[in-house]
């Protein structure tokens, strides 16, 4: 074949890929780009996640603070776990079971421990999440197909990338020359846009194509019991270490802040955001926390009675394959370093949506037309052609081809 | 691209694909819309908005104890690599959140509090447990309730698993396991 058929291949895969889908494509990043900013969105619309702070000198109270006040407020509620939030801006999360069996996050003000709401039955953080990450389909055994459906288009987006930066004729001239006409057309301003923002998009690309390919594997190993995790298996406290007391005294567990603080004086540079408390008599303490590389998060087991370490899982246990593979979700959502990659992710996924709303734009008024006009050709001429699909769709007039 | 298809005119199949091909995003768009009902009543379970479970099965006396059981799902166990699993909620009686260390859960009588069975997950206000139902358990097989005080004294009761979940009955009848 030669070069010049190759690329018009090429191009002619680029402009089929996503197109029967194109819709479901564009929901998808449209919910995804959603996805990206549900929490701040949230915040926006919601006062109650919002962290005021009573005067500039107020400290953040710690965790047995904050269960001590929200117990002084609703003495029978039972938190099981509490989030410190990345940004400050943000109310602390508490997961909490009432007396009446409801299992809910309520928002607490980590200044004084006052719940300031519990969240609304129709969680939008989660509702996004989960039409953007499985299509609302319902895992029933294992990962639900929905997931496969959405990740499996890290494949194609893969595909749209590479051809698209191959019949791009030295695309990185338009690093330099940024075109964009505004008076030429619908056509010529949507194929420079797509042009333009798909080179300032191509890292961002990669990142969601593979990340979301790595979806994909990871429901496959995962669905086939693979696993290549380091964590260890955490085994329940043994019923020696469980003291015994008389009947309707729970044995005495020690202070949570406490525990945290001997955890931390033998492992440095554990740094505790989130806990999750005992979920039963013979359960652990567990506590965790972002560590120097922000991609991943370190935990550690604590024996509730005594703050002995049963286990911990930190950065340096991590092979060098998990930190590929645990870094793949968060480098899909943007969630790791605060607010401005969150907007700079937020931003990117609304140019890659714009980009499939684009690409069909062209395609409507290109593709579809000179398709068309080949087959009346061919049925015309009744000529025999070995790409008669791909060699008049390409006669037709295109930057890619001239350049 | 082949010859044949460009030559002749169009096969059925491909007239098919090409008068449909753009439906296929109306019948993506349909899965979530279909299953959006199934969501919202799984978050409202979830959240206990609901009550215990889908299908309660009602307050179990243990000892001077009692809880209240639910099957969180009103159906059949679910596969899983360690074998078919379901899953029920419990609640314990008011008077004894502060008294029970821990409630386990187990077809058919334990021999000791070693091997009660799997234990409950969460608060004393709503609780899981994940039971395993090996396929040859027998329909009119005793589901076993165990309740362990602070001081280490044990509590038992049994329900027939007929009453704690119909479903799993049907499903062991289906098995072909005779009672």
């Amino acid at each position: 074949m030669s070069k010049k058929s190759r690329s018009k291949l090429w191009f002619l895969v680029h402009s089929w890929l996503a197109l029967p889908i194109w819709f479901f494509v564009l929901i998808v990043c449209v919910t995804g780009t959603l996805a990206v900013v549900s929490q701040e969105i949230v915040w926006l619309a919601n006062p109650d996640i919002r962290a005021d702070k009573p005067a500039d000198d107020t400290e953040l109270l710690s965790y047995d603070q904050i269960i001590k006040a929200m117990n002084r407020a609703e003495p029978d509620l039972i938190v099981t776990d509490l989030i410190r939030h990345d940004e400050s801006h943000f109310a602390l999360m508490a997961r909490v079971t009432y007396p009446d069996g409801r299992a809910v996050t309520v928002y607490v003000n980590p200044y004084t421990g006052v719940i300031q709401g519990i969240s609304p039955s129709f969680n939008f953080e989660q509702f996004t999440r989960a039409l953007h990450g499985w299509w609302l389909v319902p895992f029933t055994n294992g990962y639900s197909w929905g997931w496969y459906l959405v990740s499996f288009l890290g494949l194609p987006m893969l595909a749209s990338l590479v051809t698209g930066l191959v019949v791009y004729k030295r695309f990185w001239k338009g690093f330099f020359k940024p075109t964009l006409r505004f008076k030429h057309g619908a056509r010529i301003f949507w194929g420079d846009f797509h042009r333009l923002s798909g080179i300032w998009s191509i890292w961002f690309i990669a990142v969601i194509s593979i990340t979301g390919t790595w979806f994909l594997i990871e429901a496959t190993l995962s669905d086939n019991q693979i696993t290549i995790s380091t964590a260890p298996i955490v085994p329940v406290i043994s019923r020696d270490k469980v003291p015994m007391s008389d009947p309707g005294v729970p044995a005495p567990m020690m202070p949570i802040d406490e525990a945290i603080r001997i955890a931390t004086e033998r492992i440095p540079g554990l740094e505790t955001t989130f806990i999750t408390l005992p979920s039963t008599a013979y359960s652990h303490l567990s506590i965790g926390g972002r560590g120097w590389y922000p991609l991943m998060f370190q935990t550690a087991e604590i024996n509730p009675y005594n703050g002995e370490i049963a286990s911990s899982h930190l950065l340096s246990d991590r092979s060098a394959l998990e930190f590929v593979t645990e870094s793949m979700r968060p480098l899909h959502t943007g969630d790791f370093g605060g607010l401005w990659i969150k907007l700079i992710w937020a931003f990117f996924g609304l140019l890659l949506s714009m980009m499939v709303l684009s690409g069909l734009l062209i395609w409507s008024k290109r593709t579809a037309l000179a398709t068309l006009h080949a087959f009346k050709r061919n049925n015309k001429a009744q000529r025999q052609a070995e790409h008669s699909q791909a060699t008049p769709a390409l006669q037709t007039e295109t930057p890619e081809g001239i350049r | 691209m082949n010859k044949a298809t460009t030559v002749q005119p169009p096969s059925p199949l491909r007239a098919f694909w090409h008068k449909w091909r753009f439906h296929i995003n109306v019948l993506l768009l349909l899965v979530p819309l279909g299953f959006m009902p199934k969501y919202f009543a799984d978050a409202a379970l979830f959240r206990g908005d609901s009550g215990l479970g889908e299908r309660e099965v009602g307050e179990v006396q243990v000892g001077p104890w009692s809880l209240t059981l639910a099957e969180l799902r009103n159906e059949a166990p679910r596969p899983d690599p360690a074998g078919p699993m379901k899953s029920f909620n419990a609640a314990l009686c008011k008077e004894c959140v502060k008294q029970v260390k821990a409630t386990y859960l187990r077809i058919g009588k334990p021999r000791s509090l070693r091997a009660a069975g799997v234990i409950f997950f969460g608060t004393p206000y709503r609780m899981g447990a994940a039971l395993p139902v090996p396929e040859r358990t027998s329909p009119d097989a005793e589901l076993w309730i165990t309740m362990e005080g602070w001081d280490g004294s044990m509590q038992q009761a049994s329900i027939p698993l007929s009453q704690a979940s119909p479903a799993t009955v049907a499903w062991l009848t289906q098995q072909g396991v005779k009672p």
